[in-house]
């Protein structure tokens, strides 16, 4: 019971970071109907910047105002280059066909990556302790204060979304666009700010999925966000594509998902048995756990 | 007419000249210049850079200019097996490196069957098991280590539930096995064997299952990128068995990695640069230090020097840049060459001889404490 009880909270804790790197690629599908590649890349870029804010802006300061600081001017930088990269990579493809924007989103995923590598080098960089190694033994279990944040932090961001997306005007905007964008603009929506909405909001949370990773595990480098966009893909399809509570579930199911393979089966199948799961879905629920079945336009 | 003698005898002096300009003797640096041991690969290419420049302001070896021809395998097998190729066909007469035991052996035979002396410090066993005469190990194999780590765990600190962690690479796992057969053999109890895949980062749920089998002991077998983060994971879920590192996670970054977790971990390994004793070892790292501002990233690096130093010593030795006669030369010495990283002298499988083994503690503020010396 012991380590099913650790596994459960080992695997929370990764899915609420694959969760919010997984909102940004579920809203941007939403509007635009376009996987944005580079989304994984901006989340290894978000780590980079926050490691550079602190040496360089901070001072290497390690009070709680310092690391909020971090977090919001790592979302500020992070919600600037999301809406650069919109205005230059898709904007102008946005009347092209679909694949266009795909192979553009592909080409600027390849150019944050290798910028980050040319701005901070190959080597894995150490992201410093910024939370104190705190740990509580609760009857076998171990809870480290850094699983409590990242835990608690993601499910406000996540219901502070939700609630933004379901209850206010621009929420409504949104959910617009993402229906029809021509119907939207006839009643009045202006689209372009409500893509470049999206972007800002998807990336700021990829920024501090970005920031928990170098938090929780320390070593970041340049070509990470390869594999925590990935993963936050698959947990995007996994709950349906373009719907944000679905991004949230399937987040979380992916990161236990992960833990129990892990630990019933083998660390080293883990990803196998992801991909199994993906391939799974695709064939018994295309849409995803929430995704609701639309009639393609033909 | 006229036009064309001059043409022929152009090309004529190009004939003449060209080899005169070429005759340097080609070393080739096969390591990871990118990737996640970056550090390493450019601690070696840096080194052997440092000890050609040095040799070259003293006229070269036999008269001829060392000059070095780097290719970046990124410690991959994919990557490394196109440098093997890339550096036979620029004409390189020895090859350096690469860090990794899976690169290296991934270009072991394009080197054999070129004729190429190759030398590594990868410590997989199987590096040498092939018979190829052109490899020459740097470093001391596994089994050395494995032996060591065995006697240590088992008879000196006399634990009772050890566990064995490796990744899948070469080393790794041979590493690993070689450990755990030497505890077994020892009357040791190895209570389990886990893998990890390397640069996964989440390592928890592998040490879950570990620690429900209340090992004393853990050892890692792999390298500091991942040992570093398993170190932290393993604190964080409160195992309160002793850590002991294999010798690739002896890098600063192994401290950096654990954070705070760092304090009380093992590391088995050589010494590590600055602990190095010998007057060669000491004016070499200083010389390091004043050329590239920093010190070699571990003793990777000056093993690999040294197999280069001992190759080269060779060819001097004999006369001659003849390959074949300077690996029986090496195979056979009579009397130890003084190395950087302490007496090179290499048995008939290319196998470097002897090992000297530390085990160090990290204490408080990230340095070394050497608890036990062999």
């Amino acid at each position: 019971m012991d380590i099913f009880l650790q596994q459960l909270a080992n695997g929370l804790t990764i899915g609420s970071m694959f969760a919010l790197v997984a909102l940004g690629y579920t809203m941007v599908y939403g509007v635009m109907k376009l996987i944005n590649f580079a989304h994984g890349d901006m989340v290894a870029a978000s780590a980079f910047v926050g490691l550079t804010i602190y040496t360089q802006v901070m001072g290497q300061a390690t009070s709680l105002a310092a690391v909020i600081a971090i977090f919001l001017l790592s979302a500020l930088s992070m919600a600037v280059i999301g809406v650069i990269l919109e205005r230059v990579a898709y904007r102008p493809l946005r009347s092209a066909p679909r694949l266009s924007a795909v192979v553009s989103a592909l080409g600027a995923s390849l150019v944050i990556q290798n910028g980050i590598m040319l701005i901070w080098g190959p080597r894995m960089r150490i992201f410093p302790e910024l939370v104190p190694q705190v740990y509580w033994d609760l009857g076998g279990v171990v809870i480290s204060l850094i699983q409590v944040i990242i835990l608690v932090l993601s499910l406000i961001l996540m219901l502070g979304l939700y609630l933004f997306v379901e209850k206010t005007r621009m929420g409504a905007a949104v959910r617009a666009a993402s229906i029809d964008q021509d119907a939207a603009r006839l009643m009045g929506v202006n689209v372009n700010n409500i893509i470049a909405l999206i972007f800002i909001i998807g990336s700021s949370l990829g920024a501090v999925g970005g920031l928990f990773i170098g938090l929780y595990y320390r070593g970041i480098t340049f070509n990470m966000g390869w594999q925590y966009g990935l993963y936050a893909f698959i947990a995007a399809i996994l709950g349906g594509i373009g719907n944000i509570p679905g991004a949230m579930l399937g987040g979380m199911l992916l990161g236990l998902f992960n833990a129990f393979i892990a630990g019933y089966v083998s660390s080293t199948w883990a990803d196998a048995f992801t991909f199994i799961l993906l391939i799974l879905i695709l064939i018994v629920r295309p849409t995803g756990i929430l995704g609701e079945r639309v009639a393609e336009k033909v | 007419m006229k036009f064309g003698k001059i043409m022929l005898a152009l090309v004529a002096i190009a004939l003449i000249a060209v080899p005169a300009f070429a005759d340097t003797l080609k070393v080739g640096v096969q390591a990871p210049i990118t990737g996640s041991y970056a550090n390493e690969g450019q601690g070696i290419d840096n080194g052997a850079r440092l000890l050609a420049e040095q040799l070259n302001a003293k006229g070269g070896v036999l008269g001829k200019n060392i000059e070095v021809i780097t290719c970046d395998d990124q410690g991959t097998a994919m990557a490394s097996a196109i440098c093997a190729k890339d550096l036979v066909n620029k004409g390189v007469k020895l090859v350096v490196g690469s860090y990794t035991s899976t690169a290296a052996e991934a270009a072991q035979k394009t080197y054999y069957k070129a004729g190429v002396l190759q030398t590594s410090d990868g410590t997989a066993d199987s590096l040498t098991e092939k018979g190829y005469w052109t490899f020459l190990r740097n470093s001391f194999p596994n089994s050395a280590e494995a032996e060591f780590v065995a006697k240590y765990l088992v008879d000196v600190k006399k634990y009772k539930r050890i566990v064995v962690i490796s990744d899948f690479s070469t080393y790794a796992d041979g590493l690993a096995n070689a450990a755990e057969a030497a505890i077994k053999k020892m009357g040791g109890n190895v209570v389990s064997r886990d893998k990890i895949k390397a640069d996964s980062q989440n390592f928890t749920p592998v040490l879950t299952n570990i620690k429900s089998k209340n090992p004393d002991a853990i050892f890692f077998a792999g390298y500091y990128t991942d040992g570093g983060l398993l170190r932290a994971q393993q604190v964080a879920l409160g195992i309160k068995a002793d850590f002991y590192g294999g010798d690739a996670n002896d890098n600063p970054d192994f401290v950096k990695l654990a954070g705070s977790a760092a304090e009380g971990a093992f590391i088995v390994n050589v010494p590590e640069p600055a602990a190095l004793p010998t007057p060669i070892a000491k004016s070499f790292i200083a010389d390091y230090q004043k050329k590239y501002g920093e010190m070699p990233p571990s003793i990777w690096g000056l093993m690999n020097i040294d197999g280069m130093r001992a190759i080269l010593h060779a060819f001097e030795q004999n006369g001659n840049f003849d390959t074949k006669a300077a690996a029986d030369y090496l195979h056979n010495m009579a009397q130890p060459l003084d190395g950087i990283t302490g007496p090179i002298a290499f048995a008939k499988d290319g196998n470097r001889k002897g090992g000297a083994y530390v085990v160090k503690r990290i204490q408080k503020d990230g340095s070394y404490f050497n608890e036990y010396v062999q």
